[in-house]
């Protein structure tokens, strides 16, 4: 009998211990899928470097990001990070299909945050802007409606061949009041795309849109304005711009050990110091409100949440985007392999 | 290869072996065999697996996970993906003609070369496979682009005053493409090029043939086997282009692949995506099928000839 009770005793003490492991305990190596570029490096050098130091823990990164990264990886049964970039409206639908762990707030314990930018499962890491562009040999437009105006602003234009960020610049192109973009008025956005579409390359990496006006192939771009606003050949307006907000989300089914080790991760990426590091490699700023003091006063007018360019933009409706990504999905496809 | 062995028989008609045949003994091709088994081993799990799970896929319903033909349906009835398979039908063709009409020359000249101009000429196209199709397409933007070489020398020059715009649309796909793939086309037709008995061209010249028609009656007929062969290898291979179209396309000219890419990384819809891809094997094979019929068909005409 004593020796039934001891082996009782020294197993339940070793599930206790692997059930301590497993939730206290974190892993030695953090995978998250990011959306790789200037912005994914200048995270590298400013957080993950520092956070390898301090926990020991080694941060292997993966791109591209997004939603149907992370719908692939679920439905492959095969879900290896533990922390995923994603767009508003990719949070909202990989939240909505069940993808997500809620953010367990109560570990991160975060530094002070934005209250906009702490949702259950999803943690604000960036501000950005989609912005209008152009060399400074055209001529400049001053709106949406000059910047699709081929025939009085000629110029190939180099155009994000995402949905999500063209359609209501191509909709106040249209005509459409600013104050009444959202619902997007669909046919009117494609009125305009077909119309300009013959003078149109479609860029998918970020790094193109400025790329293609420096070597003089497009003259107009619409591009992300971390990778516009500190190029000074390049001239940009924030002039409705759309202000836009990256998150990470926990993927359901990751290693538990791995989600703890993301939970620090989170920690120190809400560190306003590490944020600053960040905005002197690229022009975004993270979700601290005690950021300003601490971001260089000479590029203040490059960030995308600056005041007065937060002033002269409006910012996406994510719940549009997200109760309507079929309509605009199937119309997009229609659009683009039809051209 | 088998074209190029035929081509190969063809040339040396009539000329007699100055070796034996070596017949491997029957215990010796047993043997033989069990080297190859691994490999079997592997091209089936590594290849013939992951394909058979996609053609599954192509007909799960991804919610309820029963089978359904809907994706077929869906395909079929739908006009833009009929579009871009025509489309890279179209572009694959062009790109098979151009290779053809620029690589058989380039051949044949190969082949008027000295030995170590051959053996020079062969080292400059084989260089290029050892770059990667990547680089060889961005440099494209380097040469063609607006403020690209070409481009400015014609400017410098007064050819233009505008640049000419090479790419970001079709021209541009194409010309990446046929720069990739031209080596698939040059390098068989060269090889079976060189297999043509050199001494044919004496006789024919000793019967009383022009340069002309001895190319027009010998040479043409014996490498046309080769240049067959290559013209489907390359269209083929055309078939399934991803990069250069992403890049010198401008996301204008999407071709098959790039459809697959939207629809498995853009929509996560792979079971659409899986029922494209076996549409697009579909299409491979009976191309194949179509080929080797043709052939068999010419080589019969010409035995019978």
């Amino acid at each position: 009998m004593p020796r039934i009770a001891l082996a009782i005793a020294l197993a339940s003490s070793t599930a206790l211990s692997l059930v301590g492991t497993a939730s206290a305990e974190p892993a030695k190596t953090l995978r998250i899928l990011t959306a790789g570029g200037e912005w994914t490096d200048a995270v590298q050098k400013c957080v993950d470097k520092p956070f390898e130091e301090k926990y020991g823990i080694k941060v292997e990164v993966d791109t591209p990001a997004g939603y149907a990264k992370l719908a692939g990886l679920a439905q492959s049964g095969n879900v290896n990070v533990a922390l995923v970039d994603l767009e508003t409206t990719e949070l909202e639908r990989a939240h909505a299909t069940g993808l997500l762990d809620p953010i367990d707030w109560e570990k991160v314990k975060p530094f002070e945050m934005f209250p906009d930018a702490k949702k259950p499962y999803g943690f604000a890491s960036t501000y950005f802007s989609t912005i209008m562009a152009w060399r400074p040999d055209a001529k400049a437009p001053k709106n949406w409606q000059e910047f699709f105006d081929t025939v009085n602003f000629p110029g190939k234009r180099a155009l994000p061949d995402y949905p999500g960020y063209v359609l209501a610049f191509a909709a106040l192109a249209d005509g459409v009041e600013p104050a009444k973009l959202f619902p997007l008025d669909l046919d009117r956005a494609f009125k305009t795309l077909n119309r300009v579409k013959k003078d149109v390359i479609w860029w998918t990496a970020g790094g193109q849109a400025p790329q293609l006006l420096q070597d003089n192939e497009a003259q107009y771009a619409i591009g992300w304005s971390g990778r516009l606003v500190s190029k000074p050949e390049i001239k940009h307006s924030f002039n409705q711009g759309m202000l836009d907000t990256s998150w990470w989300g926990a993927p359901k089914g990751a290693d538990p050990a791995m989600q703890e080790a993301a939970w620090l991760y989170l920690h120190e990426y809400s560190d306003p110091q590490k944020q600053a590091c960040v905005a002197q490699h690229i022009s975004y700023t993270g979700p601290s409100p005690e950021l300003d003091p601490l971001l260089p006063k000479d590029k203040l007018s490059q960030f995308p949440n600056y005041k007065a360019n937060r002033d002269v933009q409006f910012v996406t409706d994510g719940k549009w985007w997200y109760d309507n990504a079929a309509t605009v999905e199937k119309r997009w496809q229609e659009f683009k392999l039809s051209q | 290869m088998t074209d190029l062995q035929t081509a190969a028989e063809a040339g040396t008609v009539g000329i007699e072996r100055d070796r034996p045949a070596q017949r491997p003994r029957r215990r010796d091709k047993v043997f033989g065999f069990g080297f190859v088994v691994p490999l079997l081993a592997f091209i089936t799990l590594a290849f013939n697996l992951p394909l058979l799970l996609t053609a599954a896929w192509s007909l799960v319903d991804p919610v309820s996970g029963s089978l359904t033909i809907a994706h077929y349906v869906e395909f079929a009835t739908s006009s833009i993906y009929w579009t871009v398979i025509a489309r890279t039908a179209r572009v694959a063709f062009i790109v098979s003609v151009l290779c053809a009409v620029i690589g058989y020359p380039l051949a044949y000249w190969m082949t008027l070369l000295s030995r170590r101009g051959q053996v020079i000429a062969l080292a400059i196209i084989v260089t290029s496979f050892w770059v990667s199709i990547l680089v060889r397409t961005y440099a494209w933007i380097v040469v063609l682009g607006n403020a690209g070489l070409v481009n400015r020398a014609l400017q410098y020059l007064g050819v233009i005053d505008r640049p000419i715009e090479f790419l970001y649309g079709e021209l541009g796909v194409i010309i990446g493409m046929v720069n990739v793939l031209l080596p698939f086309m040059l390098l068989p037709l060269y090889a079976a090029m060189r297999q043509v008995d050199p001494r044919l061209r004496a006789v024919a010249y000793t019967l009383g043939a022009s340069q002309g028609e001895f190319f027009r009656r010998v040479f043409f007929p014996l490498s046309l086997p080769a240049l067959s062969a290559s013209f489907v290898l390359v269209f083929i291979l055309s078939l399934g282009f991803y990069i250069t179209p992403a890049i010198l396309g401008g996301g204008r000219v999407p071709l098959i692949a790039n459809m697959l890419d939207i629809l498995i990384n853009r929509f996560p819809r792979w079971n659409l995506a899986s029922a494209m891809s076996v549409v697009l094997l579909v299409l491979t094979l009976v191309l194949y099928g179509v080929y080797q019929r043709l052939r068999s068909r010419r080589g019969a005409a010409s035995g019978q000839g």
